[in-house]
């Protein structure tokens, strides 16, 4: 008898080698063992998409390589539908899966939506990187019964926004998921989303209790606030001045360099966007996730903990009427790790 | 009760005067009437001394509070917050109801100057009176309680305008119609639509939770013959059994005992959907009090309530019209799913411009069935439904020639004539396109042989197994612009592990807040996914693009990999 672990172990060496026969062999050894499929799809599946995440952040893999993995998976996720299909839809209701516009992590929602189907949800699966008109024109044709909306990186809050205000105003609940939300979902409510669920089965299990919402935890009004004025405006500037601000962060950065490595433009770019995002939901905690981040990741040439200081101070200055990305930027650079040496 | 206003209005059952020592009345039980200056008020003033005694009272006053009594506790006035007033100085301005013998009186009291002296009693204002200036307020308050529920009526109306206007979805919206009427309108509500050949119900009671919903065909409606009469404009039906008896048949539920009353609330004439709702206790009908003014509000409510919930049913049910025209179309012109094939791995990537629905002018096709599977990647100038047409009659020709004709470089010009022909037997402007076809033959030793011929189109990009990128150098005219077009013939070899990409150039011309794209980028993002599987390339070259794009619009953006397995053993 493998017990879960022993099988995640050996899917995530198959994902290492590039071996999608193998990882799909070990998917259908689990499920031909009895191995719940849900379990086969969350416990194996998921949990080895975690680890390689951290394999990226810890330099230990490139991009690349984990987009052979993530596809792997897909494959994998299919082979796992073929194999131990689905009951037909019970007449639960139906439920549209989509990921924010520019979160190309697609593979939580798929799961997610593999999930929902296995109870008895009728699920439309939208993919990665949903632009909200898309998402609108599906909403008003298709009429789901309730939307979720999946992704991993705060930075696109902004996007959730937009995506939420569309399904709103059709009167289509939504249930926001993921770590983009918060590690406690506080901000699926800045974004008028009206609950969060922070993985795969929780949201199944939110969704049986209740399918028509909302699903917040305390049941105060919805989430109405959805972005306040000022961090609107503000974060509209972020957006709007980007490309300038990367560059000006980037010579901060590396005043000796000429063009910035495409990392470090990544990074930078990254910086704004996350910057953006809290400015957003009027939430320091936001940023500083991002700031302790960059101290946690590893990727090579990418920006470094020592570069920070100069980066907040440029954006500061360059940002001087913006008032609350400017108190964001301060209060950020105060809880920067004093220089060693 | 509260007042309006929340302060504690009056208590009918009983001053809290047991909360007062009673107290020995002053000699002079009965007042004798008062002359003086306070007679000629309009509003009524009453004097109390510090211990909540009344000294003196103007007719108008006694006229509004017919309990009060000089000399006795303001209390026995029966007026509550004036006696607490009185005992404690505040509020200095109060409202409150009065009951009298024919009926309810709102008074409105403030604190007032003292004006003395107070002839007969007392002779003189003394240390510690107070005066209170009373006046009638009924017809005021009657005009606010009117001006409130006007403005309820309207933040309804206005809510279910919200509510309704943005739903552009008829199950949905019929949902709303019935759940925005209860309890408002009714204990219950039934909404029935009939669109072309569709009956749908929607029904919500109190209490009842989510509004259920089903479906049935038009052409069973002769089951429910006088409701059918009611949708098709021909009768009232309110008061009908037999409407209710047909109501229980449709939603198999009935939605409230026999004796409740119902109304039919048939929707105007939309032109597009015929609709009726059937309310369960309406509120009109029930209430009693002020019947005609009330009654005639809450009509004109209903009726505004009836005519909002029509406009957004047909709104709902012309843009599913639409929108399944718009779904149909992208069904049949939405990107092909790729084959498996032996000895030649597949990728694709397709992403419309944004504003075009999904509907874009890129396409690309790939057949596997035969030894020597053949693909197509192109884009047709323009953008939404008639690119849409012109692509998929590029489609269609394709695939009809390399049934009779397998050479790219023969296919290409038979494909520019069936593009020109077409476009002169309808008056047509003449329509061009650019694009890569070729077909693929994968050897015994895990090599691709790949004949390609292009027309317009960027030269594709070979990414080899190490690394190395190279252009196919290739070029050709438009496609579809003159007979006499000449197109360029290549044949590319792939080894175990290189890849062929073919894009349009909605890659080259993605543009983010500075530059293009441009062929550079797009070579120099290639060598990461060197050996990595043809999909995986597409799909990072898709995340490249967007990135780069940074929010901006662009143009649609198609790519297809086709790629020679590498064999057991390489790195991936």
């Amino acid at each position: 008898m493998t017990d879960i672990g022993a099988r995640r172990t050996a899917y995530l060496e198959r994902l290492a080698a590039a071996d999608e026969a193998g990882a799909v062999a070990v998917a259908v050894d689990a499920l031909d063992a009895g191995v719940d499929p849900e379990s086969v799809l969350l416990d194996v599946v998921a949990a080895a998409q975690r680890e390689v995440g951290d394999r990226w952040a810890a330099g230990e893999w490139t991009v690349v390589q984990e987009h052979v993995a993530t596809h792997i998976s897909e494959r994998v996720v299919a082979a796992v539908a073929r194999h131990a299909p689905a009951p037909r839809p019970g007449g639960t209701g139906t439920v549209a899966v989509a990921c924010l516009d520019g979160e190309w992590h697609g593979l939580p929602a798929r799961l997610l939506a593999e999930v929902l189907t296995r109870h008895g949800w009728s699920v439309e699966f939208l993919g990665a990187s949903v632009p909200a008109a898309q998402l609108a024109t599906h909403v008003h044709r298709v009429g789901p019964d309730v939307v979720a909306i999946s992704s991993s990186l705060p930075s696109r809050l902004p996007a959730a926004r937009r995506m939420v205000e569309a399904c709103r105003a059709t009167g289509t609940p939504v249930l926001a998921g993921g770590p983009a939300f918060g590690a406690d979902g506080r901000w699926a409510r800045a974004v008028g989303a009206d609950g969060w669920a922070p993985d795969a089965r929780a949201a199944a299990a939110m969704l049986a209790a209740d399918p028509d919402g909302p699903w917040h935890a305390d049941a105060a009004e919805g989430g109405a606030t959805a972005g306040d004025r000022t961090g609107r405006e503000e974060q509209g500037v972020l957006h709007a001045r980007r490309a300038e601000l990367v560059r000006l962060a980037a010579a901060a950065a590396r005043p000796d360099d000429g063009d910035p490595t495409d990392e470090l433009a990544d990074d930078l770019g990254h910086l704004v966007d996350f910057l953006a995002a809290a400015v957003f939901v009027d939430d320091p905690a936001l940023f500083d996730g991002f700031v302790s981040w960059v101290g946690s990741v590893a990727i090579p040439a990418g920006l470094r903990v020592a570069e920070l200081a100069p980066v907040l101070d440029a954006l500061a200055a360059a940002l001087a009427d913006s008032p609350r990305t400017v108190r964001l930027l301060r209060e950020a650079h105060g809880g920067l790790p004093a220089p060693v040496g | 009760m509260e007042s309006r206003f929340g302060a504690p209005a009056h208590d009918v059952s009983e001053a809290p005067a047991a909360t007062i020592t009673p107290r020995a009345t002053p000699a002079v039980p009965e007042a004798p009437p008062v002359p003086g200056p306070l007679d000629g008020f309009e509003e009524g003033v009453v004097i109390c001394d510090r211990a909540g005694v009344v000294r003196a009272a103007n007719p108008a006053a006694q006229e509004l509070l017919p309990h009060l009594r000089v000399g006795e506790i303001i209390d026995v006035a029966r007026c509550e917050v004036l006696a607490r007033a009185v005992r404690e100085g505040e509020p200095e301005g109060f409202e409150a109801v009065v009951e009298h013998a024919t009926g309810e009186r709102h008074v409105r009291g403030r604190r007032g100057t003292a004006i003395g002296p107070v002839p007969p009693l007392p002779p003189a204002t003394r240390e510690g009176d107070r005066y209170w200036y009373l006046r009638d307020v009924s017809d005021e308050q009657a005009r606010t309680d009117s001006l409130l529920a006007a403005q309820e009526r309207a933040a309804f109306l206005a809510e279910a305008g919200r509510a309704l206007h943005g739903v552009l979805h008829l199950d949905r919206t019929a949902r709303r119609v019935v759940a925005l009427a209860v309890p408002r309108l009714a204990a219950g509500a039934v909404l029935v639509v009939r669109h072309d050949d569709t009956v749908t119900w929607a029904a919500a009671e109190l209490g009842g939770g989510r509004p259920r919903i089903g479906h049935g065909a038009a052409a069973d409606l002769h089951r429910v013959p006088h409701l059918a009469a009611v949708l098709a404009g021909e009768g009232d039906g309110s008061g009908d059994p037999r409407v209710d008896d047909e109501i229980a048949t449709l939603t198999g539920r009935r939605s409230a005992p026999g004796e409740a009353s119902r109304r039919v609330c048939p929707v105007p004439i939309t032109g597009v959907v015929e609709a009726c709702v059937v309310l369960t206790d309406p509120r009109v009908a029930a209430d009693e009090v002020d019947r005609d003014v009330l009654a005639a509000a809450e009509e004109d409510l209903l009726s505004s309530y009836v005519a909002r919930a029509g406009t957004a049913l047909a709104a709902a049910a012309l843009h599913e019209e639409q929108s399944h025209l718009g779904t149909v179309l992208q069904e049949s012109l939405a990107a092909p799913r790729l084959p498996e094939t032996p000895g030649v791995l597949w990728g694709a990537a397709y992403r419309p411009a944004r504003e075009t629905m999904r509907v874009g002018g890129d396409f690309y096709e790939v057949v596997g069935t035969s030894e020597r599977p053949a693909f197509l990647l192109g884009d047709v100038c323009g953008k939404g439904i008639e690119a849409a047409v012109l692509s998929g009659r590029v489609r269609q020709s394709w695939h009809a020639l390399r049934l009779l004709e397998d050479r790219p470089g023969h296919i290409l010009p038979l494909l520019n004539t069936a593009l020109l022909d077409a476009v002169a037997t309808r008056d047509e402007d003449p329509r061009f396109a650019t694009m890569v076809l070729g077909d693929a033959r994968p050897a015994d030793d895990g090599t691709v042989e790949l004949r390609l011929a292009t027309g317009g189109h960027p030269p594709p990009l070979v990414l080899r197994a190490d690394g190395e990128v190279e252009a196919v150098p290739v070029a050709g005219m438009l496609v579809g612009g003159i007979r006499e077009a000449r197109f360029g013939e290549a044949e590319v070899g792939l080894g175990p592990g290189d890849t062929c990409l073919l894009y349009s150039d909605g890659v080259l011309e993605a543009r983010g807040s500075g530059d293009f794209f441009g062929e550079e980028r797009l070579a120099a993002a290639l060598p990461p996914c060197a050996g990595a599987p043809p999909q995986v390339l597409c799909e990072h070259l898709e995340q490249v693009v967007v990135s780069w794009l940074d929010g901006h619009d662009h143009d649609d953006v198609a790519m297809l990999a086709i790629q020679a397995p590498h064999g057991p053993g390489s790195p991936a």
